[in-house]
């Protein structure tokens, strides 16, 4: 039957399988259905003249052949048209889809200073005792960071070399502990202090030693005070407090330990180490071997003390303690520099401060 | 303080069985800390730490006393020495109360030198021989005994000696080869010519002890810590003896150092004693510090009892005796810090052991204080930013002058916040403002590769005012570099002026805060704590009723200025609206673009409208008709 159709029909016949692989897409394939079975000038509408003009005698084989031409490029035309669309499917999925392991977007984090952090932490632990919070101004005066702790007037930390004083106020100075603000707290409460039944209070701050700034020596540092006054207030209750208070911050198993010392503003006055908190107490370069590592110095108020406020060293007693916020800080995180405190690099802030 | 265990032992011979961690506890205990131990020579040696108000204790005598009495084992007892006293070969006078007493003695040297035994002993304690007999001895004495000594060449002085308050203008050679320039506070021993000494801190060249030197002259005397702490202080001279002498030397041991001194130098080479004779007499004692047995409990903890207390008491040397209120101590001659009565009782915990205090929680005897209002503010400022991605930090609180100026103003001179003695120039004066010092940490960590600085500090800034710097509580705050850019969904651009005012609002601030341009898209703002809003008292506000019935919004696009204020047209808009049904009205887009006229920009104007009943679209376009009046009547154009 070949021989009735035109070669040019028989040659795009046999290209068709190919030229149908060829189409990528849908497009294409319309183009391939129009030169094809279009309605005009196609292949097909070609071939349907031809049967018209042909002899009688022929039309029957040719309309036989044709018809299974026709056929077959229909067929063809389908079903590649159904691959397509599914293909073209697939990938309007996945272009709304996304490789789950690709890095995300992530919230940005930030983080609170590592010491604020620290002194944030100790705040926590002595609320439940009842503690609140004391502020003082850092530019105290003398009589405030000295003469009412007890502190002789010719004693070594007042002078210039260790202690920035205000040019245009020479009674005037940058605190150089957290100290003063019992001062203030006692002068303020202590009209009130039987109505209230003593005081207990922990005050957290920045202070100034006119230090130069080195790997363990900075101008400028941060201390937390903390102090309690009631009735018949002894040494037990500063053990007990502060055993408490250092269990929590380092864990239930934290033993603490006195030993006798001395500051002007205490008596009996004493140093306070707690169990290494790095090696359990086994020994290790932070505790240097013995297990222990001094953390605070505390001691009950100097009758003095309380005296300068106007409350009577008789009737009330009270214990105080001050702690060194970067000294606890570089030792819980082994920071070889106290400068990397000051200065602020975020890949330090980020992995040192976090949010609580 | 360097203690050699040998020599401990020779004054206490019950710690030679120890061995010297054992030796460190008992010191620690009694609150003598050991920093280090070094073996010199064959021989371990502490380095002891000792509180400024135990001079009695720096000296291996004085911690075998210590010793002593928490072990209760006994002191190997002073040498007598048998030095007979007669009449002073040289007058001496003593013309201020702060040196009660002076002993001396005048020896003719022989032959002979510093015996290896003694070198050992100071090449131990760090000290250089000098192979001067009479200077070695003294060295040795002080470290070993605790009381400082002095040797005068007596050739060289010129008839007697006067202990007196130097003339104003005075000068003194001292050892170390410096002239000195007296005032009339400092103690001097002085001769005919002048002073020669400098009391309890350095002797004079002019009569010091050298090779040649025949006949000795000893001072063992005590002189008045404060006066001895304030002329170290003045002459920056901080030696062994000013430092003894200045946490209060024991004056019952003048005549006792001196008996040892000449012993030691008859001993050592053959040296002749002349004379010996004091001047003055040791003090009073100190009178009676009473204790109460209530006293000593409370401190204790527990009913430690008198009994204990009398005990203990006597271990350190005190004489007690008992009354009717307690007891009352006589504190020994060489403790010059027990004063009052809580010292006493420290005394007695300290001996029987810290590690003995019962421990227990204070009672609560009244309502505890809430956390106070500004406090829980910077806390929760610091807590919010810290979410929103932003680092704290912490900056020194003195800056440089030229870096304040820009941000403190003229109002707040520098003059009044100016440190009378800072670190250097730069580190100068109090902060005027917080935001020099955030720009510098953001610079830096932008130099140290950091894409994008968020940078936060709660600290106070400091005002001049005439009583003296007043402090602000403050928060800045700066930003800048790129955001975004770091993941497939986040396009990257730069940190702008607007983010900045977004954050401000997060945070409530109730007026918009300046926005200081730091740099290069490096943005701050700075606002006083106290400018905060407070949260509100209640923990739940109250009840607003919201419409359950659909909102319709609206967009209008306007062309306008590109310097028209968005205040203006969003107010004159608004007020053209139903208050009772606007929801929201904002510019959601801003469209700069060529192809629009020429100085004009297009804003999206969205409005939200809402109400208790279903919104008909006729109404709201009558609204939305309205706002666009409202806003062409400023120039606004409905854009195309």
């Amino acid at each position: 039957m070949d021989q009735l159709l035109p070669t040019e029909i028989i040659e795009a016949g046999g290209a068709f399988p190919e030229a149908l692989a060829a189409c990528g897409d849908l497009d294409a394939l319309l183009r391939l259905k129009g030169a094809y079975i279009g309605r005009e000038g196609s292949h097909a509408a070609r071939l349907m003249d031809l049967l018209k003009t042909a002899p009688k005698e022929q039309k029957r084989d040719l309309g036989a052949a044709i018809n299974a031409l026709k056929q077959q490029w229909e067929e063809g035309l389908k079903a590649r048209q159904a691959e397509l669309e599914t293909a073209k499917k697939t990938r309007a999925a996945q272009a709304s889809q996304w490789d789950p392991t690709l890095p995300p977007p992530v919230p940005v984090r930030g983080a609170l200073h590592p010491l604020n952090r620290l002194m944030d932490r100790l705040v926590d632990v002595f609320r439940p005792l009842g503690f609140h919070v004391e502020e003082g101004p850092e530019v105290e005066t003398e009589a405030h960071n000295f003469d009412g702790l007890n502190i002789p007037e010719d004693h070594p930390a007042k002078a210039s070399s260790d202690t920035f004083y205000l040019a245009a106020h020479p009674e005037l100075l940058l605190r150089t502990h957290t100290s003063p603000v019992q001062v203030r707290t006692l002068l303020r409460v202590a009209p009130e202090l039987a109505k209230r039944g003593g005081i207990r209070f922990l005050a957290p701050g920045r202070v100034y030693r006119k230090d130069e700034i080195d790997p363990t020596h900075s101008p400028m540092f941060h201390q937390v005070e903390g102090m309690l006054v009631g009735h018949g207030i002894g040494m037990q209750h500063l053990k007990g407090t502060l055993e408490y208070a250092l269990r929590a911050l380092f864990g239930p198993h934290t033993e603490i330990r006195l030993r006798p010392s001395y500051f002007p503003f205490v008596e009996p006055g004493c140093e306070v180490d707690v169990s290494c908190p790095l090696c359990a107490a086994k020994g290790c370069r932070v505790c240097k071997g013995s297990g222990w590592v001094e953390i605070l110095g505390a001691g009950l108020i100097h009758p003095n003390v309380l005296a300068y406020a106007g409350i009577d060293p008789a009737e009330w007693s009270g214990w105080a303690f001050g702690m060194g916020v970067e000294r606890m800080a570089m030792m819980l995180s082994q920071t070889p520099d106290l400068r990397l405190f000051f200065e602020n690099d975020q890949r330090f802030l980020q992995a040192m401060g976090g949010l609580d | 303080m360097l203690i050699e265990r040998q020599s401990l032992a020779q004054e206490i011979p019950a710690v030679a069985g120890q061995e010297t961690r054992q030796l460190c506890e008992i010191l620690a205990a009694l609150g003598f800390p050991v920093d280090g131990v070094s073996t010199t020579e064959g021989t371990d040696v502490l380095d002891v730490d000792i509180t400024a108000n135990r001079g009695d204790a720096m000296s291996h005598r004085g911690m075998a006393r210590e010793v002593a009495a928490k072990l209760q084992q006994p002191l190997t007892p002073l040498p007598d020495e048998g030095v007979n006293e007669g009449a002073a070969l040289v007058e001496v006078r003593l013309e201020s109360p702060a040196c009660p007493i002076y002993a001396t003695a005048i020896l003719e040297l022989g032959g002979g030198e510093t015996p290896e035994a003694a070198q050992h002993f100071l090449r131990c304690m760090e000290a250089t021989p000098k192979r001067l007999a009479a200077v070695d001895a003294s060295n040795e004495l002080l470290l070993r005994y605790g009381h400082p000594t002095h040797a005068f060449d007596a050739d060289k002085i010129r008839g007697a000696l006067r202990v007196r308050w130097a003339q104003a203008q005075e000068t003194l050679v001292t050892l170390d080869g410096l002239t000195r320039t007296l005032t009339s506070q400092d103690l001097v021993i002085a001769d005919e010519s002048g002073p020669i000494a400098l009391a309890g801190v350095m002797g004079g060249d002019s009569t010091k002890v050298t090779a040649e030197t025949r006949r000795v002259l000893l001072e063992s005397a005590w002189f008045d810590p404060k006066t001895v702490r304030a002329m170290a202080r003045r002459h920056s001279l901080h030696t062994d003896a000013s430092h003894r002498f200045g946490r209060g030397a024991d004056p019952a041991m003048a005549r006792v150092a001196r008996d040892l001194l000449v012993a030691r130098l008859q001993a050592w080479c053959g040296a002749k004693l002349q004379g010996a004779w004091t001047a003055g007499a040791v003090p009073q004692a100190q009178s009676p510090i009473p204790l109460s047995e209530g006293l000593l409990n409370r401190i204790a903890g527990e009913a430690l009892g008198l009994d204990l207390a009398e005990a203990s008491l006597v271990r350190l040397g005190c004489q007690v005796a008992r009354d009717a209120q307690g007891l009352r101590a006589v504190p020994p001659s060489w403790r010059h810090d027990l004063t009052i009565p809580e010292d006493l009782a420290e005394e007695v915990l300290r001996l029987r052991g810290y590690e003995h205090i019962p421990s227990t929680l204070p009672p609560l005897e009244g309502p505890p204080e809430h956390l106070a209002p500004a406090y829980l503010q910077k806390q929760r400022v610091a807590r919010r930013l810290a979410q929103l991605g932003f680092h704290q930090t912490v900056t020194y609180g003195f800056i440089s002058p030229e870096v304040d100026a820009p941000f403190s103003g003229p109002a707040n001179p520098v003059e009044g916040r100016t440190l009378a003695n800072p670190l250097g120039y730069e580190y100068s004066v109090l902060r005027g403002s917080l935001l020099p010092s955030l720009q510098a940490t953001a610079e830096q960590n932008l130099r140290q590769g950091a894409r994008q600085v968020r940078l936060f500090e709660l600290a106070p800034a400091y005002v001049s005012s005439p009583a003296g710097p007043v402090e602000r509580a403050t928060l800045a705050v700066v930003w800048g570099g790129i955001l975004g850019g770091e993941d497939y969904l986040s396009p990257a651009r730069a940190v702008l002026e607007a983010d900045l005012t977004g954050l401000a609002k997060d945070l409530n601030l109730p007026a918009r805060p300046p926005v200081h341009r730091l740099g290069e898209g490096l943005f701050g703002i700075e606002v006083a704590v106290a400018d905060l809003p407070l949260p509100q008292d209640r923990i739940i506000p109250s009840f607003r009723a919201f419409s359950r019935f659909p909102s319709v919004e609206r967009d209008l696009s306007l062309l306008v200025d590109l310097d028209h204020s968005y205040e203006a047209l969003h107010g004159a808009m608004a007020a053209a609206l139903p208050g009772d049904c606007l929801q929201d009205l904002r510019c959601v887009d801003v469209f700069r673009h060529k192809n629009l006229p020429e100085g004009r920009q297009a804003w999206l104007m969205r409005m939200r409208f809402q109400a208790d009943r279903t919104l008909v679209g006729e109404e709201v376009d009558g609204w939305v008709a309205s706002a666009l009046a409202a806003a062409e009547s400023l120039g606004a154009k409905l854009r195309a």
